[in-house]
């Protein structure tokens, strides 16, 4: 029985589908190549003691750049370990050339290595679709290797892989220069064979490409792509907002019934204090806004499992290009809307290192699902709920669309002037991108995937804010036990910075808010629901965005707690993970300092502008 | 200049590069010209642009965008950088 199993394949071949299928992880899969960029492992489920060990796709084991290098290196690496058996080397049987070319090399590879090698021929499904058969067992006896057809997003095949895991033995280790009657010495050889295989054994039928090419003709038309491209985005943002509602209307009562029902039950004094201010005012109000991250989380990952983020990187490539980046730009920037972190590991499929620096600074400034519950209040606060064009737009999600977009003009040109300032006389590398199929988004896996998201960001910034919530309602209660918030320790603190705040139209209440925030955006939510629960404890449990209009906070301050918010980098995991992917702390701590300056002097500039009398 | 040779060819073969190749034509790689670096070229050759293979032009946005071609069962976006180096000529 083997004890590690390696997976490797080519670019969005389906390899981590069939990883989570054979382990029963979810690992994040996309419709697009350079999702995987770092190797993962877990045990599988049909074999009791076997790690699967994934690796990143390549289309050759010749690397091009830096992380091709490391993940070639690894998986030779991998090929001399011991408790390593067998390769399992998965194919994407409708695309068989661009597969074989990489299959070639890992048997060649593998078998020197005493390495047994399995094909994975997966997408059968697609196949089975369009009525097309292939010669799987002629295939496998040119490889002389065992040629199982799967689909890793049906399940169909996978029983008898894990079979024959199980049946085949570990090849005897012996050094071997061919693959069947195959021979081969050369790279040029490698291709030819390739090529000759994927002729006899491939797809011959044309109906495969043809599909995609209808859909093509249209969202990559001059006129027509570009306007679907827009409306695509702002339906984007205004489901964040119509989509969520009901959830978050449901969340609010649901939280404000179960206050009402348990702090009668709690002796009056701090228990209940602390219940109704600490808990159900401060953490509740962060998580009135887990819907909108949910439907954010949905959206995107219905984009990116019907192959269109591709064809967005197409048509943003010329547009990305006047500010220094590249179509390959959009996906991690895109993906830093629903979280910086993954954007910045997606950065990784950008082949010029100067451009995915260029991302990595674009993409921090993108409208992050830690920011949206900040945007959201905000707008809620000082946005009317009407809508316009016969109801056909709600104003407050035109205006979370503008926050977004000028979120994304930030970066652009933040990415564009640092361009500019680059004098490195190299030649960059050039834009080639593989279009996948369109597939119809496999929405069951994807609603596993938001609310994954919204589990983890609840964990994430739920303890943390927790923690800050604590430790501002024992500041905000004492030393008078609630009955002044005036005159309490987190006055006194507050009152210390508020002259750092004053030129924004902002009360210490507010600055103690974005003060804690600096540990995780979300935290202002919560520290403002403590403060005001504290404030207005003699009342019933009602919405924040309320008691902030009661608070006599300004338009224009709201405004400028949204341009602060838009610019200022304030997430310490970001910070830690750009460090890592760069290389050294000096690019996160210059965005650290840069862009807090600029997230302060422009909120300062939109109040003042704002507070003029032509306003 | 744009090379409108359709599918089936004509006797005359004369040679362009990748990015001129009209919407629908399709032609055959015969090489990568000197400018560009030999990793980019062994790079396009394992994806499949590699010497006698047929290449189709898919789509030509507007714009300057990259363009869309098609080898074997595979379709690729390429942009003028790229394109611009490959020579193609009509397939017979």
């Amino acid at each position: 029985m083997p004890d590690r199993i390696m997976l490797i394949g080519s670019p969005n071949c389906g390899k981590t589908l069939l990883f989570n299928r054979l382990t029963g992880l979810r690992h994040k899969v996309a419709n697009f190549p350079g999702i995987t960029v770092e190797l993962a492992s877990g045990p599988m489920s049909g074999l009791s003691g076997t790690t699967l060990v994934d690796y990143p796709g390549s289309y050759s084991l010749q690397p091009l750049s830096r992380d091709e290098s490391v993940a070639v290196d690894e998986f030779k690496r991998g090929l001399r370990d011991p408790e390593v058996s067998h390769v399992i080397c998965v194919v994407d049987v409708t695309r068989m050339e661009k597969s074989l070319y990489l299959t070639l090399q890992v048997i060649r590879l593998a078998r020197r290595s005493g390495k047994r090698v399995i094909v994975a021929a997966n997408m059968i499904d697609v196949l089975d679709a369009h009525g097309i058969e292939l010669d799987f067992e002629g295939l496998s006896r040119e490889l002389d290797a065992p040629v199982i057809p799967i689909s890793a997003r049906t399940g169909i095949g996978i029983e008898r892989l894990l079979a024959q895991l199980r049946e085949a033995p570990p090849a005897d280790g012996s050094a071997v220069d061919s693959v069947g009657d195959i021979e081969i010495s050369a790279d040029l050889l490698v291709q030819q064979a390739a090529h000759g295989l994927a002729r006899r054994y491939g797809p011959r039928s044309d109906v495969l490409v043809r599909s995609q090419h209808r859909l093509d003709a249209f969202f990559l038309h001059t006129w027509f792509g570009g306007l679907a491209f827009f409306a695509i985005m702002y339906l984007l943002f205004q489901s964040i907002f119509t989509g969520a509602a009901p959830a978050m209307g449901a969340v609010e009562s649901g939280i404000a019934a179960l206050a009402d029902w348990v702090v009668p039950h709690l002796p009056a004094g701090v228990a209940a204090d602390f219940t109704s201010d600490a808990l159900f005012s401060g953490v509740g109000a962060f998580l009135v806004f887990v819907p909108q991250i949910f439907v954010l989380t949905l959206v995107v990952g219905l984009l990116e499992d019907s192959g269109y983020m591709a064809r967005a990187a197409l048509i943003c490539h010329r547009p990305l290009r006047v500010f220094g980046l590249t179509g390959k730009s959009f996906i991690p920037m895109l993906s830093g809307v629903a979280c910086a972190i993954p954007g910045v590991y997606a950065a990784r499929a950008i082949d010029s290192p100067r451009k995915r620096r260029l991302t990595y600074m674009a993409i921090p400034l993108m409208p992050c699902s830690a920011r949206l519950p900040v945007y959201a209040l905000l707008i809620a606060a000082f946005i009317p709920a009407t809508t316009a064009m016969s109801g056909l737009v709600g104003l407050q999600g035109l205006a979370m669309f503008l926050v977004y977009f000028l979120g994304l003009m930030l970066g652009l040109i933040v990415a564009g002037l640092a361009a500019r300032r680059d004098r490195d006389p190299a030649p960059d590398v050039p834009f080639v991108l593989e279009m996948p199929p369109y597939r119809m988004p496999a929405l069951v896996p994807l609603l596993r995937q938001s609310l994954h998201r919204c589990r983890h960001f609840v964990a994430k910034a739920g303890g943390v804010i927790l923690g800050v919530t604590v430790v501002v309602w024992v500041l905000g209660y004492f030393p008078n036990g609630g009955a002044d918030l005036q005159s309490s320790w987190l006055a006194a603190i507050g009152r210390t910075i508020e002259p750092i705040f004053t030129p924004l139209g902002l009360d210490w209440r507010y600055g103690v808010a974005i003060l804690t925030s600096f540990l995780a955006r979300e935290v202002f939510v919560g520290t403002l629901g403590t403060i005001f629960g504290i404030e207005f404890a003699e009342e019933n449990m009602v919405p924040l965005v309320e008691r902030i209009h009661a608070s006599g906070l300004e338009a224009a301050s709201g405004f400028a707690l949204l341009a602060f918010f838009s610019m200022a980098l304030m997430c310490v995991s970001t910070l830690v993970i750009l460090a890592r992917e760069s290389g050294s702390w000096k690019l996160p701590l210059k965005m650290f300092f840069a862009y807090g300056a600029a997230g302060y002097l422009g909120a300062i500039a939109i109040y003042q502008l704002l507070s003029l009398d032509i306003f | 200049m744009d090379m409108q040779v359709p599918a089936g060819g004509a006797d005359v073969k004369p040679e362009i590069a990748l990015w001129h190749l009209g919407k629908n034509c399709r032609a055959v790689i015969i090489g990568f010209d000197g400018a560009m670096p030999l990793e980019y070229s062994s790079r396009l050759s394992e994806m499949g642009f590699h010497i006698g293979e047929s290449v189709t032009c898919l789509l030509r946005p507007g714009f300057g965008c990259p363009r869309v071609y098609r080898v074997s069962n595979t379709v690729y976006s390429l942009d003028e950088d790229l394109a611009a180096h490959i020579r193609v000529a009509a397939d017979a």
